[in-house]
């Protein structure tokens, strides 16, 4: 801007000429060089321009994160009196089996587990899942972890994406980015992150702004 | 003159010397009745031809035809204001709306990042722009353009706008562009009128009833950030925001221009904008760059972060970044 | 001219007052002298009114309905009016860059020739505002432009400053024109005071209208198509030629239909004034065309798609090589000695070179500045209908006040003629 002044101030001396122009210019750039020195400061020190600490934390509100709500329970196909479905949890059949910790891949495993798609790495079943605790999650050193908690399962080995999604930059959150006026949601992992296919989905993008003239799709040049 | 000397002029040497019409020889004093027959004759065909001006009157109010700068309207001018338009909206697009003018936070300096590693082009914040904003549905308009980029490459000579599959592509990368609010914006130094300015939190603002539609703010602006308002937008009323700011996503008037303002009747407000809680990658982020602790600061710190067209001096304050 | 040697220059001050009381008196003299004419003239007129009516009609309804009505987009957002306001700036500017060789060197023979440039500026800068006001958005707003009740961004905004010069120029082309007319009109010799520095003053201005103008584009970092030191003096030599080529055009125009003369040397002297600006234009031209082809980079990108086509988008091209092989042709047929002679090479050579120069600064150079947008997506851009309309109703509008000002001109030149060959 304050270029953009002194230029246009050579111009009206050049062109336009008159007293009045170059004071006016003079006044301008008397103006913007204030102003360029705030913002620079702004810049280097920025503590003297923003707003006092204790305003921006005069009230925090939370940051919630979604949690999933609990365990899985397994659909049995059967129907209650009343019609609702019968669930069972996981530890209804795991008590009674042996676990397998080879089994990594959907050919490994029987019954309603046969069709489900795997692909996280190398890990097997039982690196996350807790074959003392069916119910439950583990972590790595076996310490058993609620399904709600699985953000702390995922955190291991996803360490630099917690660290980005602990500083807003992974994950996406809704409501307020000012906590001294409301509060922020935030996703957890699996919200987005199908745990045994965390890949995100590709998408079809449905919006397009449809500019007039604005030609088909390009081909590749 | 004498009336000798002026018929005389009539018959100079080398004048048309067509056939002459009876009536163009008549007396002077004839002539000039004639003449002014032509003239009303002319000014009528003229009132005829501009017709369509009239129509003016009635979508352009008195009130606002005279109404001053938004800088130089009083509480009680705004609100006067705020009224009319409100009344104008329910007449026009069948809606109930409120405008508010929410000011800026003193102290607080707005940034915007987007993580490039995250954004896959699925053009929702698009969608929720449109929505949010009040946008004219026929072009289904929106301040935010994702080019899909060739990976290896920034040059957006490599991108297209345009794509129309599914995404991500795996030799793609996707990179939603919108206003910038730039530090040093040439939109505002363009505009001959003062009808758009940056705000004291980094925003720049567009006062839709000061705009004359000269356009040289979007010949100005290399990010393809702002829009004109080729016809008067069309809204159902059931879709029109009510949530409505004067300098923001109140609706526009045709012939004036408008640009992505952060959706400040949200941001100033302590919302996140309409575009990064749309995003379903996450890869946006928001915030208050005077803020050490604020989440944008934490990007610009530990990531390697790039501007677009760094070059040419506009210091942005919108930020690209790659995870990692 | 032959008897004004006659008449006293110094005036009284009673005088003076009589003189400045009597010139409404001569406006409507004038108005009604510059109506007078035979069939031809009439239909003449009757045939630009017709077209200047169009041209309301379609733009009010673009006023109504919106620009969507022109075919200009948020990708190419300005079109053939910025396109011919760009040209008629220059032709204003051309128009009176006449008056140097008339006054600096003192040359009598050069005012007949002055006096019609003096009339094609005014008549140019017109169309020029009327080009501007047609592209806005929001006519009923003008008034924001205006200083004192407005808000005016000056000095910063480019926009405000042609603003500025174009509306100063035509108050000062107006002044002289009506002031040496007056003067002969009442036979008296003009009072050097009263114009003389006013010429010089649209010496400057004329330059600077122009080059103002180029800084318009030039300013403008986004767009590299434009953002070069060497668009202004472009625009200047342009201006040079097409400002005297439209004048010799006119002059012949007039010596068929009223007999209106000047001796061959005025159109030597703006022949020669022609050959060199069109060298230094075409010069000027190959030199941005190698920078831009030699370097390469995205920075060509514009020229490519102007010069060549890109992406499959050739728009443009037939369009800019028509204007470089009009210029070509028009140069070369300028640079022909018969040019100096022979009326017929000399009327292709202005007709070639005012189009050449038209599609060069319009099309050739407001278009491809958009194209690819700053987002380097390609979206063409063909004038409508109604821009057709709109710009051929100026351009009506233009000539109808050019041949009233030409009418007056010409019965004030030879009405003293005949007066003293009495």
């Amino acid at each position: 801007m304050r270029q953009r002044l002194l230029v246009t101030g050579l111009l009206c001396a050049a062109i336009g000429g008159g007293s009045m122009a170059m004071t006016r210019i003079v006044a301008d750039n008397a103006a913007s060089v204030s102003d360029s020195t705030m913002e620079h400061s702004a810049g280097h020190d920025r503590e003297s321009a923003t707003r006092p600490e204790s305003e921006r934390r005069a009230t925090t509100f939370a940051v919630s994160i979604r949690k999933p709500s609990g365990p899985p329970r397994i659909a049995t196909g059967v129907h209650d009196l009343h019609g609702n479905a019968v669930t069972v949890a996981c530890s209804q059949c795991h008590t009674v089996r042996q676990p397998n910790h080879q089994n990594k891949a959907a050919g490994d495993l029987d019954e309603f587990h046969g069709g489900m798609a795997f692909s996280h790495g190398t890990v097997s079943c039982l690196s996350c899942h807790n074959d003392q605790d069916y119910d439950s999650l583990k972590l790595a050193d076996g310490t058993r972890i609620e399904f709600s908690d699985v953000m702390t399962l995922c955190a291991q080995c996803h360490g630099p994406q917690m660290t980005a999604y602990q500083h807003g930059a992974h994950g996406g959150l809704t409501g307020y980015w000012d906590l001294s006026r409301g509060p922020q949601v935030k996703n957890n992992c699996v919200d987005c992150h199908a745990p045994h296919t965390p890949q995100f989905p590709r998408m079809q993008p449905t919006f397009k702004p449809r500019d007039r003239f604005l030609d088909k799709p390009r081909t590749e040049h | 003159m004498t009336d000798d000397d002026k018929s005389g002029s009539e018959h100079q040497p080398g004048e048309l010397s067509g056939p002459h019409l009876p009536i163009l020889n008549q007396p002077s004093t004839r002539r000039t009745a004639l003449k002014a027959v032509g003239a009303a004759l002319g000014l009528a065909a003229f009132g005829r031809a501009v017709s369509p001006l009239w129509s003016i009157p009635e979508n352009v109010s008195v009130d606002e035809f005279l109404q001053q700068h938004y800088k130089e309207l009083s509480e009680a001018d705004k609100k006067k204001v705020f009224e009319r338009l409100e009344a104008e909206t329910k007449e026009n697009y069948g809606a109930n709306v409120t405008i508010s003018d929410p000011q800026p936070i003193p102290g607080v300096r707005f940034g915007y990042a987007i993580n490039l590693s995250k954004c896959n082009g699925n053009g929702a914040c698009m969608e929720a722009c449109n929505k949010e904003n009040n946008h004219h549905r026929g072009v289904d308009q929106s301040y935010i353009r994702v080019l899909e980029m060739s990976k290896g490459s920034l040059d957006m000579e490599h991108g297209t706008t345009t794509f129309d599959h599914t995404v991500p592509q795996d030799d793609k990368f996707y990179m939603p562009v919108q206003c910038q609010q730039c530090e040093n914006p040439p939109c505002v130094s363009a505009c001959p009128v003062e009808a758009t300015w940056q705000e004291d939190d980094g925003i720049v603002v567009v006062d839709y009833n000061w705009c004359i539609g000269c356009r040289y703010c979007e010949a100005a602006c290399p990010y393809h950030a702002r829009r004109f308002n080729w016809e008067q937008p069309e809204i159902p009323a059931e879709e029109v925001n009510p949530d409505q700011g004067y300098l923001s996503n109140r609706i526009r008037p045709q012939g004036t221009m408008e640009k992505c303002h952060f959706c400040l009747h949200r941001t100033r407000e302590g919302r996140a904008p309409a575009c990064l809680e749309a995003c379903p990658t996450g890869a946006r982020v928001f915030g208050d760059l005077n803020d050490p602790d604020s989440d944008i600061n934490w990007i610009l710190k530990n990531k390697r972060v790039f501007v677009l067209k760094e070059e040419l001096g506009t210091k942005p304050n919108f930020f690209y970044f790659f995870d990692s | 001219m032959s008897m004004s040697s006659t008449t006293d220059s110094i005036q009284s001050p009673v005088e003076s007052a009589d003189l400045i009381r009597s010139y409404p008196g001569f406006l409507w003299w004038g108005l009604g002298e510059a109506t007078n004419g035979g069939l031809r003239f009439y239909v003449w007129m009757f045939a630009l009114t017709a077209i200047s009516l169009v041209g309301a009609n379609a733009w009010a309804h673009q006023v109504a309905e919106g620009m969507i009505v022109t075919n200009m987009t948020d990708h190419v957002s300005w079109g053939l009016y910025i396109a011919n306001f760009t040209f008629c700036v220059g032709l204003a500017a051309g128009g009176v860059m006449m008056v140097i060789p008339a006054y600096l060197y003192d040359d009598e023979e050069m005012h007949k020739v002055v006096i019609v440039g003096e009339a094609v500026a005014i008549a140019a800068i017109v169309m020029s505002t009327l080009s501007v006001v047609v592209d806005l958005g929001r006519p009923d707003r003008f008034w924001h432009l205006v200083p004192g009740i407005g808000r005016v961004n000056w000095p910063v905004s480019m926009l405000t400053w042609d603003v500025i010069v174009l509306n100063g120029y035509l108050l000062i082309n107006l002044h002289i024109v009506g002031y040496l007319l007056y003067m002969r009109y009442l036979g008296r010799k003009p009072n050097p005071n009263w114009y003389v520095p006013f010429v010089f003053l649209s010496i400057a201005w004329a330059i600077s209208i122009h080059t103002v103008t180029a800084f318009l584009y030039c300013g403008l970092g986004g767009r590299p198509f434009w953002n070069t030191a060497l668009l202004a003096p472009r625009f200047l030599a342009s201006a040079f030629v097409s400002g005297p080529a439209f004048i010799i055009l006119v002059m012949r125009i007039l010596r068929i239909t009223t007999g209106y003369t000047a001796a061959p040397g005025p159109a030597r002297t703006l022949i020669q004034i022609i050959r060199v600006a069109m060298t230094i234009n075409l010069v000027m031209l190959a030199s941005e065309f190698f920078t831009l082809f030699y370097t390469g980079g995205a920075h060509g990108a514009s020229a490519q798609y102007l010069f060549f086509g890109s992406h499959g988008h050739y728009g443009l091209v037939p369009w800019i090589w028509t204007a470089i092989t009009f210029n070509i042709v028009g140069a070369i047929l300028f640079f022909m000695p018969s040019a100096l002679d022979r009326g017929s090479v000399r009327i292709t050579a202005c007709v070639l070179c005012i189009v050449g120069i038209w599609i060069e600064k319009g099309m050739g150079l407001i278009v491809p500045g958009f194209i690819p947008s700053t987002l380097h997506e390609i979206v063409e851009y063909s004038p409508s209908l109604v821009e057709w309309k709109v710009t051929a109703g100026i351009w009506a509008f233009g000539i109808l006040m050019l041949t009233v000002l030409l009418k007056l001109i010409v019965t004030v030149f030879t009405g003293e003629q005949g007066t003293a060959e009495a």
